[in-house]
């Protein structure tokens, strides 16, 4: 045979950012072997005409630290495309880690990122202790490719145990952590991630130990990636200000490692500041280093009916009002009096969450026949077609229909002309799903299909190449993952083979598949047809195959190494 | 404009450190009674939706047992991590031999 595989006659978008084209490619040996029109017999073909071929996803954002440990395909990442995954973001991985201090670290993971701790107790099998022995977990074990990063709090809880929770870490530990730095990236360690978020606390409601670190200390920890030419690192900071430009320039420049920061979103209640972060970055890639700002593709969306709704309860009428029996909040609604105090609540200047802005909120479904006109139009256009002011056309139609009247709401990412400024930007990293973490709250395991789905078919705001370029080479560039990201021979034949008509993410369903029976949400996709990871169809149509091709993709150092032996 | 004052509970009927569910208006409320004083809340952790029915209550807090957020009840400021979404909280108080939540419009 002359191929493993052959995909005939799909669209290949090859992560480039070129323009696409109609092509066969030939997969031999887990790897691409040829692209073009090709005539040689393949043991399996694959008809993809009328459907889009490229890179498989890369997924830089997760916490599925502990997760690929008990599910081999991160579930459900190659539903959505995703052949290799990055973990141990937000200064947060189980290695290196001594005997005892498991918890220690299980105490931030539960806090920090959401996961049962039941599920870690029941899941995480530990065993391992440094870096490059936790990847060994995964060699010959995992159905997608896993790099990881190495996190500054299982770093600093190995040089200094309790203490890294309590104070400032001494000389001898700063030496201490920098040894256990270098000892990670020459396991395999894509980077270093910290943490300095002021919200990220443990279990016990003491600071993240990555917290305490001063910017000497980490500093001398970049400093070792810096040394060795290799690496990431990845920051998260907590609320973002323009300040932290100066800390991200300094640290640019200071390592000449690309910088990660999270992270730039568009938001109604601040609607200039995606911009301005922007703005304050472009200073630090034209001055020649760099600091990739992290963007999300997931608008938050809320459907709600004031009926059961809490989207108002920062405003003080309106919480009360819907705490309120059905019929008495019906009448306060309708009451002139009552509507001008929830217009005057509306009006006080005080920062909220809710954007009060009625060309935003949109009615979703009406209840009524004759009201189906108004389906999708924003308040500010019902407001227009009723000939009312927008409070009382949004107040009315839904007191028209017993409160029934079903409104859309997004407090970020729905601005399309953000967005598209935002996603095409080349100092933008998009995706960020958490992958693993806030299982219960939420699943974005599709920021790929929705970008694909939302922003490229839907509001067009960039094209099919520049959104498969953003999710694969641009990716693996960064992190510098070798031979992925782009559909050409000699790379690794990672392949997302999917229809761009129809590609999208489901919303978030819950399943009963994590540790101890602990329930978590999911989120199936559209579209998606085949996941091909190093050239072996691991995801067809919603099926998993059940076999496990991922490779452990370990970094620069590690390469140095092997090299050097 | 008005005021209403629903009653949610006897006096004397939740024992010091216990809750009581309430549906209100639809809206899923914790009645709490700690210290001598009623405290009633959203049932709905801010932070990622929990049911604080399971949250442990603290003087005139409440700690969420998914991730311990602790809010105080009677402002609804998350305390624990500073900063965080705040609790919805509605004022409660004792009128005769009920206890009841005032709600102003």
């Amino acid at each position: 045979m002359d191929y493993d595989l052959l995909v005939r006659r799909g669209r290949v978008v090859d992560g480039s950012g070129l323009p696409s084209f109609i092509a066969d490619v030939g997969v031999k040996d887990g790897k691409i072997a040829e692209v073009g029109k090709l005539k040689g017999s393949a043991a399996r073909t694959i008809d993809a005409d009328g459907l889009a071929v490229s890179p498989g996803f890369i997924d830089h954002h997760t916490h599925l630290d502990a997760q690929l440990l008990w599910d081999p395909y991160g579930t459900c990442e190659p539903q959505h495309g995703i052949t290799t995954v990055v973990m141990g973001n937000c200064g947060l991985t189980l290695a290196p880690v001594k005997n005892g201090d498991e918890d220690a670290l299980v105490k931030s993971f539960v806090r920090v990122e959401a996961i049962p701790r039941f599920a870690l107790e029941e899941g995480v099998k530990w065993g391992w202790h440094s870096y490059g022995e936790y990847l060994d977990n995964f060699e010959g074990k995992v159905g997608i490719n896993v790099g990881g990063l190495v996190g500054h709090i299982a770093v600093r809880h190995n040089a200094m145990g309790e203490q890294a929770v309590e104070r400032k870490a001494t000389g001898k530990e700063v030496q201490h952590m920098r040894s256990l730095v270098l000892e990670s990236m020459e396991g395999g360690a894509l980077g270093i991630s910290t943490n300095r978020n002021e919200r990220h606390m443990r279990e016990d409601g003491k600071p993240v130990a990555s917290r305490l670190a001063d910017d000497e200390e980490l500093f001398a920890l970049c400093d070792v990636l810096a040394e060795r030419n290799g690496g990431v690192i990845e920051t998260i900071l907590g609320r973002n200000k323009i300040e932290h430009f100066e800390f991200y320039r300094v640290l640019a420049e200071r390592t000449q490692r690309p910088i990660l920061w999270q992270s730039l979103q568009h938001r109604w209640t601040e609607p200039n500041l995606w911009r301005e972060q922007l703005d304050a970055v472009e200073p630090i890639f034209r001055a020649g280093y760099q600091a990739y700002g992290l963007s999300h593709t997931v608008p938050l969306v809320r459907h709600f009916e004031l009926k059961n709704c809490q989207v108002f309860d920062e405003f003080p009428t309106w919480k009360n009002l819907m705490f309120l029996p059905v019929e008495v909040r019906k009448q306060a609604f309708a009451d002139p009096e009552t509507r001008q105090k929830l217009r005057a609540d509306l009006a006080d200047p005080r920062p909220t969450n809710f954007h009060r802005r009625w060309d935003i909120v949109r009615v979703e479904k009406c209840v009524k026949p004759e009201n189906q006109k108004y389906n999708g139009k924003s308040i500010a256009e019902l407001a227009i077609m009723r000939n009312q002011d927008p409070l009382d056309a949004f107040l009315d139609l839904s007191l028209e229909e017993d409160l029934g009247t079903v409104f859309w709401n997004a407090n970020n990412g729905g601005d399309s002309n953000a967005m598209g400024e935002i996603l095409r930007s080349p100092y933008v990293l998009v995706g960020t799903s958490d992958a693993g973490a806030h299982v219960q709250f939420g699943a974005d395991f599709g920021y790929g299909t929705i970008l694909l789905g939302l922003w490229v078919r839907e509001r067009q705001v960039m094209t099919l190449e520049q959104a498969i370029h953003k999710l694969t080479f641009h990716v693996a560039s960064i992190f510098g993952l070798q031979g992925r990201g782009l559909l050409r021979p000699g790379y690794a034949a990672d392949l997302a083979i999917f229809n761009p008509a129809t590609v999208n993410s489901h919303e978030p369903e819950w399943a009963n598949d994590y540790p101890a029976g602990s329930k978590r949400l999911i989120q199936r996709s559209e579209g998606i047809h085949y996941t091909i990871v190093n050239g072996t169809v691991i995801h067809e149509d919603g099926r998993m195959s059940g076999e496990l091709p991922g490779h452990v993709i370990r970094g620069p150092l590690y390469r140095q190494q092997k090299a050097a032996a | 404009m008005g005021v209403s004052y629903i009653p949610v509970a006897r006096v004397g009927e939740l024992a010091a450190g216990a809750t009581k569910e309430i549906d209100l208006g639809g809206r899923q409320v914790l009645l709490a009674f700690v210290e001598g004083k009623y405290f009633a809340f959203s049932r709905q952790c801010p932070h990622e939706e929990a049911d604080l029915k399971t949250g442990t209550l603290e003087g005139g807090k409440i700690r969420c047992t998914n991730h311990n957020y602790c809010f105080d009840l009677q402002t609804g400021e998350c305390v624990l991590p500073k900063g965080g979404p705040p609790l919805t909280v509605l004022p409660a108080e004792e009128r005769g031999e009920d206890v009841c939540i005032r709600l102003e419009w």
